[in-house]
C-alpha cells in the first residue's frame, strides 16, 4: 500500500517524519517496504499489509495505527469527519435507482444517481497525490472514486447512467453470458460469477471491474455511483477465474468495512461539490441483503499478561483498544465490541495480540521457559541415521544432498513412482524412488572420477496400498581409494569388495550385521548381474542391494565402468539394529595360528567354505580370514586356490602346537567334504 | 702387574684414538670381551702363589673398570657427533605437501542441522520428523488455515493428489504431534519442504526448514522471545538480539515475524529470519486441549539462511548442486 506523506497529515496530526512514521508501522505490523523521494517534502511510504488486515489499505486504516501507537499524534478534524461517516450532501431529488440483489453473494449496495456533471479537471492535489503513487489520472469522476478508495478503503464504481438501464441487478452469471470489460477485453461469464446487470446485461463484474459500454467519459453529464460490499471468496474466485487483478479486488478480497458504502459514497460527493458545486444529487439507495454479524469478545486482563509475557494495566488496555475503534463495554473481565473492519478479531488471543502490539513487542522480556522438564534431544531411528552419516564420513565418503524432484534416470530404482500432478516443468515431474541417480549426478558434476559420494535421504514409492516415504542410504565410489601422492604411489582402487567391506563397516556401527548373497532381486537392472549382492540383516530382512554398475547403465549415465553402488533401506534395516551388544569374554592366552591353501572349485562360495570352516569340530578357532585368491599357472580350470588364515585360542591355558594341528585338521577335513584339496 | 699397567694404557691409547663407536665396539671387545687382553689375565691366577692373588685379583678389576670408564665415556662422545652428522645428512623439507589420505566430509545443510538439533535438544526440545509427502489436511487445515487460502493454489504447492501435497512448512509436524501426544512438550524438526515457484539466486522449490515448538502451562511470548534469543546466539554469536514485529500466519494468535541483529553481522542491521507466535487456539482446541489452562508457542525459519548470514553464501541454489568446491569449504565448521 503506497500513499504520500502529506495524505497521512490530512488524517494525522504529527511530529513523526516519513521514516518514523514507517518504523511505527512496521511495529504496528505494517511492513515499511521502502520511502520513495524520502529528500523530497512529501516522500512516498509503501507499506506491506498483511493478508488478514484489508483495513491497512486506507489511509483511514493506518491513521488509526498511527493514533493508537503514538500518544503524541492527535486526528484531524478530516479524521473525525471520516469516523463519524462524513456529513451528508444537499440532494435534490428521490432515490431513483431501483437495486435488487439476487444473490447471496452480494451483502450491501448503496448508490446515488449524479446529474448536471459537466466537464472538469481533477484538482491538482488530488491528481499529484493518485499520480505519486502510480495510479494514472483518468479523468474527475474516475480519479475521485479512486481518491476515496485510497484514503477510506471503499472501492466505487461511476457508471454512465445514459448508458444504463433503469433497473440494477446484482445476480450471479448464467453459462454463456459475456461482457466486455474496462480494459476492452471481452470475457466469457460462468454461472456463479457475481455480476452488477441491468435489465438486459451484466455492466460490471462485482469487486472487480467495471464494464466497458457503461465507462464514464467526456461526454458523460449523468452517473451512478455505485458503493457495495461482496463476500471475499466469491471476489476470488471470479477475479482468479477473469485473470483480473484490481486495486477494488484486492480489497474486496481482503475485507473491506461493510458499515461503510455510504460513507464513501458522502465522501465522494463531497469531494465532487467541492469541484462541481452545480450537480444534481439522488437520494441515497441502500440495499442491504446481509448485515455485519456484531463480534463480542471477554478477556481477563491477567491472562493477555501472562500470555504476552508483560504487564499491560487496565488504563492502557482500554486506550489502546479504544483507538483503535473497539467499544469498550466492560472492564473486569474485559468486555468489548469488535469494530466492523476489523473480521480478523473473533476471540480473546485476538484482543491479546492487539494489546501486545499496540503496547510494543519490544517492551516484551527475553525469559526461558519454565515448568515441565521434557527430555530433549536426538534418539532412536533419528540417531541412528545420523550416526550412518557419521560413519559414511569416517570411511573418508563426502555427503551429498540433492533434489527429491527430478526426471526420470537410467539408475532410477524398479518401483511404481509418485509424482506431483502440476509439476511446472518435466525435470520436476517426478519424486525421486532411488538416491542413485542424485548420487551420479553429483559425481559427473565433481569430474565423475576417482569420487566417493554418499547420500542419505527420503525416497518414494507406490503400490496398490499406496505410497511409501522410506529413509535411504546410497553409496558411490569409483576410482583411487587413495590420493596418489608422488608418481610412486599405487594406490588401490574401488571394487565390489572395498565397497562390500565399507557398507559392512558402517552398519556394524549401527548395530546391524550384513549379510550378502548372490539371490536374484527382480527388475534390478542397475547392476552386473555378475557382480552385486542382495544385502540381509540378522534378522533375515533384505535391507538393501550393491555392487558394480551395469556396464550399459554405466555408458547411459556417463560413468566408469568401475562404478560400484549400493542402496541400504535404513528403514526396514533400523527395525532390526541391536542396541545392546553383550560382551563375549575374551582369553588372556596366547593365540596359535595356521595358514592353509585350498584348491577348489570356483563354483563354491566361499560363504560356505566359511560356514564349513565355523561348524568344524573345534571349538579353539577364534578367526579365519581369506588372505590369497590365486588361479592361473598350475591351477586346474574352474579352480582356484584360496589362502585362509585361522586362528586358534583357549579360555585359561595356553595351546600346545599338537592341539592347534588338530584342530586344523578338523578343519581341512570339513572343507575336503566341500570338495576341497590341501595344497 | 707391570703386564696389567701397560695394557690399559694400550687400551687408553686405542680409546682416545677410536673415530667411531664402531671402532670403540671393536676396542672393547679387544680388552673387556670374554677372551680380551684383559679378562684373560685372570687365567695367570694359577700360576700365583697365595699371597700374590689377592692383589693380582684386585688390580685386574681396577683395569677393567678403568677402561670400561674410559670406553663409555668416548662412547658418548663419539655418539652424539655421529647422531649429529645423521640428523643432518637426513633432513627434509619439513614444507613439502603433506601425504594425503581420503577424508570424508557433511555436507553443509547436515552440519548445520547437527548444530541445531544439539542447541535445541539441550533446551530439551525432542526431534521428530514428519513426512515430505504430507497429508493436505496436516500441512493445511490442522494449522488453522481457512478454506480458499491462496497458499493452497496450484502456483504455490505441489499436489501429488487432492489430498496429498509436498509439505509447504515443517509446521505441519505440529498436527500429527498434537494428534498423538498431551502437554507438556516440547518437539522440534528439522526437514525438507517445497513451493512451486521459480528457482533464481534466493528462491528454490525445494529447501529446507526448522519449526520448534511447545506447549506447557503459563507459556508465553517471553519464553518464545528467550527461546528464540537463546537460539539465535547459540547459531550466530553472544552478541545476537532478537526483535518482534506483528505479522500473520494462521497457526498462530499473537503471530509475529522475528528478526536478529549483531554488532559483529549485518553491519548491525534487522535481518528476518522466520515466523513465530503463540500456537493458535483454534488449534490447541481441536485437539482437545484447553488454552486456558495451556499455551505454546512455535517458532520456524529457513535452514538455508543460517549458512547464508553465517557464512556469505549468496546463492540458494548451491546447496543442492553438490559441487565440491562449493561444500567443501565448509569442513572448518565444528557442528
Amino acid at each position: 500500500m503506497k500513499f504520500t506523506y502529506s495524505t497521512m497529515r490530512d488524517y494525522v496530526a504529527t511530529s513523526l517524519n516519513a521514516e518514523a512514521l514507517g518504523d511505527l508501522l512496521t511495529m504496528a505490523g505494517f511492513e515499511l517496504e521502502g520511502i520513495e523521494e524520502e529528500t523530497s517534502e512529501d516522500p512516498i511510504l509503501d507499506v506491506k499489509v498483511m493478508s488478514n488486515r484489508g483495513d491497512g489499505l486506507s489511509i483511514l486504516g493506518l491513521a488509526r495505527e498511527v493514533l493508537a501507537k503514538d500518544a503524541e499524534s492527535q486526528p484531524t478534524e478530516l479524521y473525525l469527519a471520516a469516523k463519524s461517516g462524513f456529513p451528508n450532501v444537499a440532494t435534490s431529488r428521490p432515490a431513483e435507482a431501483l437495486v435488487r440483489i439476487d444473490s447471496a453473494l452480494c451483502n450491501r449496495f448503496a448508490c446515488v444517481t449524479v446529474s448536471g456533471i459537466s466537464s472538469a479537471a481533477t484538482p491538482d492535489w488530488i491528481k499529484y497525490r493518485l499520480e505519486r503513487i502510480g495510479m494514472r489520472s483518468i479523468s474527475l469522476l474516475v480519479d475521485l472514486t479512486n481518491y476515496v478508495m485510497l484514503e477510506i478503503g471503499q472501492p466505487l464504481h461511476a457508471y454512465d447512467l445514459g448508458k444504463l438501464g433503469k433497473e440494477i441487478v446484482v445476480r450471479e452469471a448464467r453459462d454463456g453470458e459475456t461482457i466486455k470489460t474496462l480494459d476492452g477485453v471481452d470475457r466469457n461469464l460462468t454461472a456463479g460469477q457475481l455480476m452488477i446487470c441491468d435489465a438486459s446485461r451484466p455492466v460490471g463484474v462485482a469487486g472487480v471491474m467495471g464494464g466497458f459500454d457503461t465507462e464514464v467519459d467526456d461526454s458523460t453529464t449523468a452517473i451512478l455511483l455505485e458503493s457495495a460490499h461482496f463476500v471475499n471468496t466469491s471476489v476470488r474466485k471470479t477475479r482468479k477465474q477473469l485473470g483480473l487483478n484490481t486495486e477494488a479486488s484486492y480489497r474486496f478480497e481482503r475485507s473491506v468495512d461493510p458499515k461503510i458504502t455510504d460513507v464513501a459514497i458522502r465522501r465522494f460527493l463531497q469531494l465532487l461539490t467541492s469541484v462541481l458545486p452545480e450537480v444534481s444529487i439522488s437520494e441515497l439507495t441502500d440495499v442491504v441483503r446481509s448485515e455485519p454479524a456484531e463480534v463480542f469478545v471477554e478477556l481477563e486482563l491477567a491472562r493477555a499478561s501472562r500470555l504476552l509475557g508483560m504487564e499491560i494495566t487496565p488504563d492502557e488496555a482500554s486506550r489502546y483498544l479504544s483507538a483503535l475503534g473497539f467499544e469498550i463495554l466492560a472492564t473486569e473481565p474485559l468486555k468489548v465490541k469488535v469494530p466492523s473492519w476489523r473480521p480478523d478479531v473473533v476471540r480473546a488471543e485476538d484482543v491479546v495480540e492487539e494489546l501486545g502490539r499496540v503496547h510494543g513487542y519490544e517492551r516484551i522480556p527475553e525469559e526461558l521457559p519454565v515448568g515441565h522438564t521434557t527430555m530433549g534431544g536426538v534418539h532412536g531411528k533419528y540417531r541412528l541415521a545420523d550416526a550412518v552419516v557419521e560413519g559414511m564420513i569416517r570411511l573418508g565418503y563426502v555427503q551429498v544432498v540433492s533434489h527429491t524432484l527430478r526426471s526420470e534416470h537410467p539408475l532410477d530404482a524398479p518401483t511404481e513412482r509418485v509424482g506431483p500432478r502440476n509439476p511446472g516443468s518435466p525435470e520436476l515431474a517426478l519424486l525421486r524412488n532411488s538416491l542413485l541417480p542424485g548420487l551420479t549426478e553429483a559425481a559427473l558434476r565433481n569430474g565423475g572420477k576417482d569420487v566417493h559420494l554418499f547420500e542419505v535421504g527420503k525416497v518414494f514409492e507406490n503400490d496398490e496400498d499406496g505410497h511409501r516415504e522410506l529413509a535411504f542410504l546410497a553409496v558411490l565410489s569409483t576410482g583411487k581409494l587413495q590420493p596418489a601422492n608422488r608418481a610412486s604411489d599405487q594406490p588401490p582402487v574401488a571394487d565390489f569388495y572395498s565397497l562390500k567391506a565399507e557398507l559392512e563397516s558402517v552398519l556394524r556401527s549401527v548395530g546391524i550385521t550384513a549379510r550378502f548373497t548372490a539371490d536374484e532381486l527382480p527388475n534390478e537392472g542397475r547392476f552386473h548381474p555378475g557382480r552385486r549382492a542382495l544385502v540381509f540383516d540378522r534378522a533375515g530382512d533384505c535391507i538393501g542391494v550393491m555392487g558394480q554398475i551395469h556396464p550399459l547403465v554405466a555408458e547411459a549415465s556417463d560413468l566408469p565402468e568401475a562404478t560400484f553402488i549400493a542402496e541400504i533401506w535404513l528403514d526396514p534395516a533400523f527395525r532390526n539394529a541391536q542396541e545392546n551388544p553383550q560382551l563375549k569374554s575374551i582369553s588372556r592366552n596366547p593365540a596359535v595360528s595356521r595358514d592353509i591353501a585350498v584348491l577348489i572349485d570356483k563354483s563354491v562360495p566361499f560363504e560356505k567354505i566359511q560356514a564349513a570352516i565355523i561348524s568344524a569340530p573345534t571349538d579353539l578357532l577364534e578367526n579365519c580370514w581369506l588372505f590369497d585368491v590365486y588361479e592361473g599357472t598350475g591351477i586346474p580350470e574352474g579352480k582356484h586356490s584360496l589362502g585362509i588364515g585361522l586362528q586358534f585360542r583357549k579360555m585359561g591355558a595356553n595351546l600346545t602346537d599338537e592341539e592347534g594341528n588338530q584342530a586344523r585338521d578338523a578343519i581341512v577335513a570339513a572343507i575336503v567334504e566341500l570338495g576341497g584339496i590341501l595344497r | 702387574m707391570e703386564n696389567v699397567g701397560s695394557l690399559v694404557l694400550a687400551a687408553q691409547d686405542e680409546i682416545t684414538a677410536a673415530a667411531s663407536t664402531a671402532d670403540l665396539k671393536q676396542i672393547e671387545i679387544k680388552y673387556l670381551g670374554k677372551n680380551g687382553l684383559i679378562t684373560s689375565l685372570m687365567r695367570q691366577m694359577g700360576s700365583l702363589s697365595a699371597e700374590e692373588k689377592p692383589a693380582f685379583g684386585a688390580a685386574v678389576n681396577t683395569a677393567k673398570a678403568t677402561v670400561q670408564e674410559s670406553i663409555d665415556n668416548r662412547f658418548s662422545a663419539l655418539r652424539d657427533v655421529e647422531l649429529a652428522h645423521r640428523f643432518e645428512a637426513e633432513k627434509i623439507d619439513v614444507t613439502m605437501p603433506g601425504r594425503q589420505t581420503r577424508v570424508g566430509y557433511a555436507h553443509i545443510l547436515h552440519l548445520t542441522t547437527l548444530k541445531i538439533k544439539r542447541v535445541l535438544g539441550g533446551l530439551g526440545f525432542r526431534y521428530e520428523e514428519g513426512p515430505e509427502l504430507e497429508d493436505f489436511k496436516y500441512n493445511f487445515d490442522a494449522l488453522n488455515y481457512p478454506p480458499d487460502h491462496p497458499a493452497m493454489d496450484d502456483q504455490d504447492t505441489f499436489y501429488v493428489a487432492d489430498d496429498l501435497v509436498l509439505r509447504t512448512q515443517c509446521t505441519a509436524l505440529q498436527g500429527r504431534i498434537f494428534a498423538q501426544e498431551k502437554p507438556p512438550l516440547r518437539v522440534f524438526t528439522v526437514g525438507r519442504t517445497f513451493r512451486n515457484e521459480a528457482v533464481d539466486r534466493t528462491h528454490n522449490h525445494t529447501f529446507h526448514q526448522v519449526d520448534c515448538f511447545m506447549i506447557d502451562e503459563n507459556v508465553s511470548m517471553a519464553h518464545l522471545k528467550g527461546t528464540l534469543g537463546t537460539f539465535a546466539r547459540a547459531m550466530f554469536g553472544p552478541e545476537v538480539k532478537v526483535r518482534f514485529r506483528p505479522d500473520f500466519f494462521p497457526f498462530v494468535e499473537p503471530g509475529v515475524d522475528y528478526a536478529i541483529s549483531s554488532p559483529k553481522l549485518f553491519n548491525g542491521r534487522w535481518v528476518e529470519l522466520g515466523g513465530a507466535g503463540l500456537i493458535h487456539p483454534n488449534i490447541l482446541e481441536a485437539n482437545g486441549i484447553d488454552p486456558q489452562k495451556y499455551s505454546g508457542f512455535a517458532f520456524g525459519l529457513g535452514v538455508e539462511r543460517i549458512p547464508m548470514m553465517a557464512y556469505g553464501v549468496d546463492d540458494l541454489r548451491l546447496f543442492l548442486e553438490n559441487d565440491l568446491r562449493f561444500l567443501s569449504q565448509f569442513q572448518g565448521i565444528a557442528a
